[in-house]
């Protein structure tokens, strides 16, 4: 444990380290101090800009709009149950499944900790920067609205990573601070039940109610919607439903394209080729056109797909390309598990289903997962597209933003586009540490040693 | 070698196997009783482990009848599980499934394929470890295990499906030397207790001693089969002989 080294021997092995690796030639030493020069000058500009020069007033203020988009503040307990539902399984799920808890909860900590004090300092409104005035002249008095530009622009002071991290706040509902610091307790929490529930996992019960939990979230997320136009779904929330309903499904399909390619049966392997190869030739935004514009032209099943809302539309469109790819990727895994597996599962009497299910899906996932995880966040920043089909992702919500409150962020852009990139940031690092704990998770095992 | 044989359990009639324009089996005729132990031995090519894996249809066969237990080899799912589980299989690179520990290893195919309860299972894996002999291996992952252990527990693998015949294909031809024996003396103690066993072994010591008979085959045909002594001591065949001094002299 690295972590149990006094300091001084941690801070010797450190430089003996550097000294052996980074110093250790002349021309390593340049390179060494050359790239640490540009990271230096580099850090020091975007420090300097995001804590000095930037103006964030105009993200603060519409840190709504950022996250939920027109989604009505009166619904938006239906995002925090998700949310809460979310957050608890997820953390159960990392205790029961990976364990290492220390370091999780530090920085559940560190999260919490910077969201929920500085978190108070960022519940303003716009409505906090409106001011009246009365003026009188001849007799008449007139009353004039606007919005306190200089205001504004110093309340600029929040670093801008803030309100990106500060989801929770702008989900604005009853006591927001409250709810957002209940969403860290669950976090923690149910990590450390799950950590306790660990002894049971390879237990059947606890893995089918688990099981039955995840597949649950994703009707909750839908059930959750119901009676709100989908016009409503904007911004992060759309684009992040949108990537996870379309992303589970698009591993549902890739998975039966990749076994299909494997079928004893000739018709089953020509279509799921000739799936695989049609889907992946066209670009993502060719797809989702098709699916926006698609009247009758293909007939009954045209009409039919057309009637169906566009964003489930495009959610169908997502699973069904992120599919083409997903096959790809777990083709390649299942090419790698060497045939005596198939032989022994075949030996001692299992049937193609339970061979599958039990010793060759398994292991060929396991192998791909890198892979598997490069197509979700692919997938996720291919959101960015649903802007091309007038649906108001985060981008276009930013567009909008800067569009239509000039008057008060002139040249703001900079710091939007820096707050929409790390939206994308914050989600892509988060798949890729889902990742790497489920490759560790999968990693106790060692890998065939023939 | 001096147990009592009981009836007929597997019987192979003018079975061929070609692949593509080799022909691997080249009409293969044999009958192996219930409780004999049958060592096959033979060039490289010269159709040994094609001929196991054509008894448990790893290998469909091409032409012929094949016979186990009094059920006679088809297409049919049904037939094809019936047999698979009545035979158990051990594999030169022993093929245990890298990603389930030992116990699971042998607990999948009782549970999945005969519905057995898993406590019941595991109670069947440890006793079958214990036969083994490497009872405290249960609870880790196959790559943690040398290869001998590895091999025994792919024995105890395919003893947990209780079959009636055990065929091994080379199972220590991947093993270092210092690992041979611990896998030949559970093979031995496994034909003490009555197991109907066909090998495909370069043991010679083994199938000198443990063998009730031996059968040299020689480009997909059955050249001689005997009984070890005789086999050993007087092989009638030119090709017989010539195997022998080969593997022998060295």
């Amino acid at each position: 444990m690295t972590g149990q080294i006094p300091v001084q021997m941690s801070i010797a092995r450190g430089l003996r380290w550097s000294r052996e690796n980074l110093f250790n030639s002349r021309g390593n030493s340049l390179l060494t101090i050359s790239a640490l020069l540009v990271a230096a000058v580099l850090g020091f500009v975007v420090l300097r800009f995001v804590l000095f020069d930037a103006n964030w007033g105009l993200v603060a203020i519409n840190r709504k709009l950022f996250f939920v988009g027109s989604y009505p503040a009166d619904e938006a307990y239906r995002i925090w149950i998700v949310v809460f539902f979310g957050a608890a399984l997820a953390s159960l799920t990392y205790g029961v499944w990976v364990g290492h808890l220390r370091p999780y909860l530090l920085t559940i900590g560190i999260v919490a900790v910077i969201i929920l004090t500085f978190g108070l300092g960022l519940e303003f409104d716009i409505q906090d920067f409106e001011f009246t005035n009365t003026i009188e002249s001849g007799g008449q008095t007139t009353v004039v609205t606007g919005i306190d530009r200089q205001l504004i622009q110093s309340g600029g002071w929040a670093p801008g990573w803030l309100y990106a991290l500060s989801f929770g706040l702008a989900v604005p509902y009853g006591e927001t601070w409250l709810l957002l610091a209940g969403v860290f307790a669950v976090l923690a929490g149910a990590a450390f039940v799950g950590r306790e529930l660990a002894r049971w996992r390879e237990s059947p019960i606890l893995r089918q109610a688990f099981g039955a939990a995840w597949v649950l979230l994703i009707p909750l997320v839908v059930v959750l919607q119901i009676g709100i136009s989908t016009l409503h779904w904007e911004s992060v929330l759309l684009d992040f439903l949108v990537f996870a309903i379309g992303g589970i499904f698009s591993f549902v399909i890739g998975l039966f394209l990749a076994l299909g390619r494997f079928s004893p049966y000739r018709a089953i392997r020509i279509a799921s080729v000739g799936y695989i190869e049609t889907v992946r030739a066209a670009p993502l935004l060719v797809w989702l056109l098709f699916a926006t514009f698609l009247q009758d032209e293909l007939g009954p099943i045209g009409a039919a797909f057309s009637s169906i809302d566009l964003v489930f539309r495009v959610m169908f469109v997502f699973a069904f390309f992120g599919g083409a790819y997903i096959a790809e990727v777990v083709r390649g895994g299942l090419q790698s598990i060497p045939r005596g597996q198939f032989e022994a599962a075949d030996a001692i009497g299992l049937n193609a289903t339970q061979m599958y299910a039990f010793i060759i899906l398994p292991q060929a996932i396991k192998a791909v997962i890198p892979a598997i995880i490069g197509r979700f966040i692919a997938l996720w920043k291919d959101t960015a597209l649903l802007a091309a089909i007038s649906l108001v992702n985060t981008l276009e919500k930013a567009k909008k933003v800067l569009a239509g409150q000039s008057d008060i962020a002139e040249g703001a852009f900079f710091e939007v586009y820096l707050i929409v990139a790390l939206i994308y940031w914050v989600v892509s690092y988060l798949l890729s540490r889902l990742g790497s704990a489920a490759e560790s998770r999968l990693g106790e095992t060692p890998r065939q040693t023939r | 070698m001096s147990h009592q044989l009981g009836e007929e359990i597997v019987r192979l009639e003018g079975v061929v196997k070609r692949f593509g324009d080799f022909t691997a089996l080249n009409g293969v005729d044999v009958s192996i009783r219930e409780r004999e132990v049958v060592v096959i031995i033979g060039p490289s090519g010269s159709g040994k482990s094609t001929l196991l894996r054509t008894i448990n249809q790893l290998e469909r066969h091409d032409e012929g009848r094949i016979v186990v237990d009094g059920t006679e080899l088809t297409d049919d799912a049904r037939t094809l599980t019936k047999i698979r589980t009545e035979t158990g299989m051990v594999f030169q690179s022993f093929n245990l499934f890298p990603h389930l520990t030992v116990l699971r290893n042998i607990t999948l195919a009782p549970q999945k394929v005969r519905h057995m309860p898993q406590r019941e299972a595991e109670d069947l894996a440890r006793g079958l470890l214990e036969r083994v002999g490497i009872p405290e291996q249960a609870e880790k992952f196959p790559g943690q295990l040398s290869g001998g252990q590895q091999q025994r527990v792919a024995i105890a693998r395919a003893l947990a499906m209780n079959p009636k015949v055990m065929m091994f294909d080379e199972p220590t031809s991947a093993l270092d030397p210092e690992m041979i024996n611990e896998v030949l003396r559970a093979m031995e103690e496994l034909s003490e207790s009555g197991m109907t066993m066909i090998c495909v072994t370069h043991e010679m010591g083994f199938a000198r001693n443990v063998a009730d008979r031996v059968i040299f085959m020689d480009e997909g045909e059955i050249v001689e089969m005997g009984t070890a002594e005789q086999f050993f001591n007087n092989p009638r065949h030119r090709r017989t002989k010539l195997f022998l001094d080969q593997i022998l002299t060295h």
